[in-house]
């Protein structure tokens, strides 16, 4: 279990993180959104100790990150990087020697990613030699060669294609099913909804909402949409618990005080004295939705 | 454990620079341009002099004193009798000759190519001078050979307090030529580290390497590898450098030889942990290979003034309070203590002074120069600034977070 507990960082006058918590559990897929400049990567950062947090605490299995513990997480910096002149093979070996894997178990794991990662034939070449796209997969073997316990992923992603988003998302299940606690940051808010467990959405250095995207889809304003053709403008709008009401999806699009029994056969009644009723359901909306509420909720407040 | 990975990254820098094409190339080059060096300083050292002097007609006479006179000009001079001046001057237009002495033995007419060399000339001068007195003398009833024996009995007898060095020659080569190295090694081998530096901060892969180790681990880890590289260098120059010395018969193997060569390594050691930390802050304050230079000059251009200033001082007056007070200083006690203890004019005290100054000296630029570097290795963009780099939490650009 990963737990990151009340960090704050300020940069100068800048306050970038303002006592961000969350918990990854074992076997967790967390998917980490936000706007750009939101204290996603410093949070990550701090995770494994490239930044020193201001206050606060990282814990990994209710024990406070140190230097040993942190070479048992996989990361994938923001920022792109490797060697440019060293060799594809020696490259992944050293960085799995750098975190404690003895040279055989290296060796070994640094065959196996190139492997299933494509990249077996280009083991001896240098890596300023690959395409970008080898590249990335690259990365990500150098996240994956110390076989870690937990994966912090700073939009791995970003800059993918199709098949390397597929390979990602497949080895992304593959950690999480071995138990193993896993978070990343992204912006395709579709494939976070996809993939993760759970989702955390950050703003301005905290955390405001945090859950499954079924809970928190739940948790979200009650909407109904409504297809009466025959009602006129503004039919909704003396109904008890309708908050409010626009046009879209076909019909209308009601904002409910509340999802009760009451509120929604008042709503039902209403439309059907307007004539025939075509269409009537819960809307639930997507992590887009949620995403969008949440960040402008906050700016409003 | 914690040293693992600092012996990993060691071994990464050594690998990666001793495998590149760049040390075996540069160091055969600068092999070559020290054995190229060595050959001309050799054909000077023992281009003694000699010349070919024919004599014709009367001045045959001069033969004996001609011989007798060279020596002491350092003139190693072979006689030819000519049978007339014509063949004679046609010999020193062929280049046969250096010169022809023809004509009265006390007034000889010299023919030469164009000047004639200035030791030659003072050998004719002496040998025209002994032919004249001689012939007074022996007008005068004196025998010029007795004279010459009662002259030869005269002279000082000198008693020095010291005895003198023998070797003086060979530890005045030897200290300068390894203030030399050190001087080389440490600019090149320290500009490496920044490089080296800058290049992982350029192309961003210290993140990853700094979620791994910590930053003195890396900083450490870098200026070991890197020394050990620039060490062996130095002993493969050093090497080739003793043994054609050896070879030439100038350099004498013995105690004082074996000693230099330990201070020399010794304080190579301690130099480079100073210069390389001093380089590895100052790369970490810029993010682009091109900003590189601009941090590194000053320190460069410091070392190089104190380096040219030191190596005048050194040849000048190795005894001097100049170079005595540059010596114990730390930033220059690596490049001039070995020289001076190779010169044998290092009293004890002054060496162990100097050791203790730089050891601590080194730990203090160590504990700066980390902090610069922890502070500043992950920051991307503009270049840090120094005041930032010292703080306890140095500010972050709001981009990156």
């Amino acid at each position: 279990m990963l737990e990151i507990d009340g960090i704050s960082k300020r940069f100068g006058s800048t306050v970038a993180l303002d006592g961000m918590s969350l918990t990854v559990r074992p076997g967790e897929l967390y998917g980490f959104v936000g706007a750009n400049g939101a204290g996603k990567t410093t949070t990550m950062r701090i995770a494994l100790g490239v930044l020193a947090a201001d206050a606060g605490e990282v814990r990994l299995g209710g024990r406070p990150l140190d230097a040993a513990s942190r070479r048992r997480i996989g990361y994938m910096p923001e920022e792109r990087g490797l060697y440019p002149r060293m060799a594809v093979g020696t490259q992944l070996r050293y960085l799995a020697e750098l975190r404690g894997r003895s040279a055989a178990q290296a060796r070994e794991a640094a065959d196996r990613w190139t492997e299933r990662l494509e990249l077996a034939e280009r083991r001896g070449d240098e890596v300023q030699r690959l395409s970008l796209g080898n590249q990335q997969r690259v990365q990500l073997a150098a996240a994956l060669v110390a076989e870690p316990d937990v994966l912090v992923l700073d939009e791995p992603f970003s800059g993918l294609d199709p098949m390397a988003v597929d390979v990602m998302s497949e080895v992304l299940r593959e950690r999480r099913d071995a138990g193993a606690p896993v978070v990343f940051s992204s912006h395709q808010l579709e494939l976070v909804e996809r993939l993760c467990d759970r989702v955390g959405i950050v703003r301005a250095g905290r955390l405001v909402a945090e859950g499954a995207v079924a809970e928190l889809r739940d948790a979200s304003a009650a909407e109904v949409v409504v297809d009466a053709p025959h009602a006129p403008p503004g039919w909704a709008d003396a109904v008890p618990g309708v908050a409010r009401a626009r046009a879209a999806e076909g019909g209308t699009v009601l904002t409910l005080t509340d999802a009760s029994e009451t509120t929604l056969g008042a709503v039902l009644d209403a439309a059907r004295r307007t004539g025939p009723v075509h269409e009537f359901r819960r809307r639930r909306p997507t992590l887009a939705e949620i995403y969008r509420d949440a960040v402008a909720e906050e700016a409003a407040a | 454990m914690s040293l693992r990975p600092v012996l990993l990254i060691a071994r990464r820098e050594f690998a990666s620079r001793v495998r590149g094409k760049a040390f075996v190339v540069g160091t055969l080059v600068v092999l070559v341009l020290l054995g190229a060096y060595a050959a001309v300083l050799a054909t000077l050292a023992s281009d003694d002099d000699t010349a070919r002097v024919g004599v014709t007609g009367p001045a045959v006479a001069l033969t004996g004193p001609l011989e007798r006179a060279a020596p002491a000009q350092g003139l190693t001079l072979t006689v030819v009798p000519e049978p007339d001046v014509a063949a004679g001057e046609a010999a020193v237009r062929a280049g046969d000759l250096d010169a022809l002495v023809g004509g009265d033995a006390a007034r000889p007419r010299v023919f030469v190519e164009s000047e004639p060399d200035a030791a030659l000339e003072r050998t004719i001068v002496a040998a025209t001078t002994a032919v004249a007195r001689d012939a007074y003398l022996a007008g005068r009833g004196v025998d010029p050979a007795a004279l010459d024996a009662a002259v030869a009995e005269s002279g000082p007898v000198v008693v020095a307090a010291e005895a003198p060095d023998p070797q003086a020659g060979q530890r005045l080569g030897l200290g300068l030529a390894g203030a030399f190295l050190l001087f080389f090694s440490i600019q090149s081998y320290g500009a490496m580290v920044a490089q080296g530096v800058v290049e992982e901060k350029a192309s961003r892969v210290v993140e990853i390497v700094l979620s791994s180790v910590r930053p003195w681990q890396l900083l450490l880890g870098k200026v070991l590898g890197l020394g050990a590289v620039g060490l062996l260098q130095l002993v493969v120059l050093g090497g080739a450098g003793l043994a054609v010395a050896g070879a030439a018969g100038v350099l004498v193997a013995d105690v004082g030889l074996v000693s230099t060569l330990v201070s020399v390594l010794v304080w190579y050691l301690l130099g480079f942990a100073l210069y390389a930390t001093v380089f590895a802050a100052a790369g970490s304050l810029v993010s682009r290979q091109e900003d590189t230079q601009s941090v590194l000059s000053p320190v460069t251009i410091f070392v190089l003034l104190g380096f040219v200033v030191g190596f005048n001082l050194l040849t000048y007056d190795a005894r001097g309070t100049a170079i005595t007070v540059l010596s114990l200083l730390p930033p220059f006690s690596p490049l001039f203590m070995p020289a001076r203890i190779a010169l044998g004019v290092a009293p004890v005290g002054q060496v162990v002074l100097a050791f203790v100054l730089t050891i601590a000296f080194t730990a203090g630029v160590l504990a700066l120069g980390g902090r610069i570097y922890a502070n500043s290795v992950l920051r991307t963009g503009a270049r840090v600034s120094l005041r930032e780099a010292l703080g306890r939490r140095a500010p972050e650009r709001a981009g990156d977070r």
